[in-house]
């Protein structure tokens, strides 16, 4: 019963949290904000790329998900279940600012056929040699020079693991933007990773 | 060259998200076709890189901080919070522990008065704090005092 056991919090398994959260137990809500936390800000931060508006989002995924608990059924893991809150705040803030839908001209490019004139294919092993956490921090820069619509469906594919259908539903585009938005981010992030290398080699 | 959709099937078929009979006309092209292979090749490497590589971040605020402002946000929208239905819990334990509670008093009330011998050698009998009963074996004498 919450309130009237004192748990041992930090040892226990994010199953027991959410239940004794479902009965209201803030310390255990607690302890799987503190528990999770890094990961549901670096989502917000990879989708924004912008650390205030990852702070508060993040946060407000936290207050939603203790809102919506009774909700989860344990279909994914908690840490997944907070993780689309997240992701669906960002994508409802980038689509009030128009940031994923409007029609850049290099949307329009790519859209028309131009993605394979301007880019070279993938390069086998284009980051060989560097350090993990340099490769980590280099992939991360490469994502920050894409559009926010090209990095939202890298995002929901690549990190989110949500197939095409799926993407255009959250984003409100067609599967055959999906596609070609994928293909030439994924193709830009190749470009960008190989001038990574190159510079590395000069 | 590869044209649009040529490329979009490839990346397709990657990702596996092509029909069964189209995978299977990939498949069956894909040996002949060096630049379809190259690129195959390169996305999956792409695809691997980059998911092993997720990047990472730190909640730049002190736990205390953050969690305070999350926790005041919950108390302002308590009404919403599952601390509502954990106070209808309360109710479904309580409900039948009253019920309980009641028949206890019930039986309590009819049970067989308890003796106490009193020092003149006559016994009181206290059922509850409203009725008292005195006998004395020696006078055979039994007096109900119900207050």
């Amino acid at each position: 019963m919450p309130g009237s056991v004192k748990h041992d919090y930090p040892s226990e398994a994010d199953d027991a949290l959410v239940k004794w959260s479902q009965q209201g137990d803030t310390e255990a809500f607690e302890q799987l904000v503190f528990r999770h936390r890094d990961k549901i800000y670096a989502r917000a931060l990879m989708m924004m790329r912008n650390e205030d508006q990852a702070l508060e989002y993040s946060q407000e995924a936290w207050v939603k998900a203790w809102q919506r608990l009774v909700q989860f059924q344990g279909e994914s893991s908690f840490a997944t279940w907070v993780t689309r809150i997240v992701i669906n705040l960002c994508l409802d803030q980038l689509r009030r600012q128009k940031r994923v839908r409007t029609e850049s001209i290099e949307a329009m490019d790519e859209e028309s056929g131009g993605v394979e004139r301007q880019l070279p294919a993938p390069e086998t092993n284009p980051t060989a040699g560097l350090e993990q956490d340099e490769l980590r921090r280099r992939i991360d820069e490469a994502l920050g020079k894409l559009t926010d619509a090209h990095r939202t469906v890298v995002v929901l594919h690549e990190f989110e693991g949500l197939e095409y259908k799926e993407i255009a539903k959250r984003v409100g585009i067609s599967i055959g933007t999906v596609m070609s938005r994928l293909f030439y981010a994924r193709r830009r992030l190749a470009f960008l990773l190989q001038s990574l290398k190159r510079e590395r080699s000069e | 060259m590869k044209n649009t959709e040529q490329l979009l099937d490839l990346q397709a078929y990657v990702d596996g998200e092509l029909s069964e009979e189209r995978r299977r006309q990939i498949e069956a092209t894909l040996p002949a076709d060096l630049d379809a292979q190259e690129l195959v090749a390169g996305l999956r490497q792409l695809g691997t890189l980059i998911r092993a590589h997720e990047p990472v971040a730190t909640v730049p605020a002190a736990r205390e901080f953050y969690w305070n402002q999350i926790r005041r946000q919950i108390e302002a929208e308590q009404p919403k919070a599952p601390a509502a239905s954990a106070a209808l819990g309360w109710l479904r334990w309580l409900i039948p522990a009253m019920g309980v509670a009641a028949v206890a008093v019930v039986v309590s009330t009819q049970q067989t008065p308890r003796e106490i011998t009193l020092a003149g050698g006559g016994d009181v009998t206290a059922v509850d704090v409203s009725s008292t009963v005195f006998r004395s074996e020696s006078d055979g004498v039994t007096v109900h005092w119900i207050q």
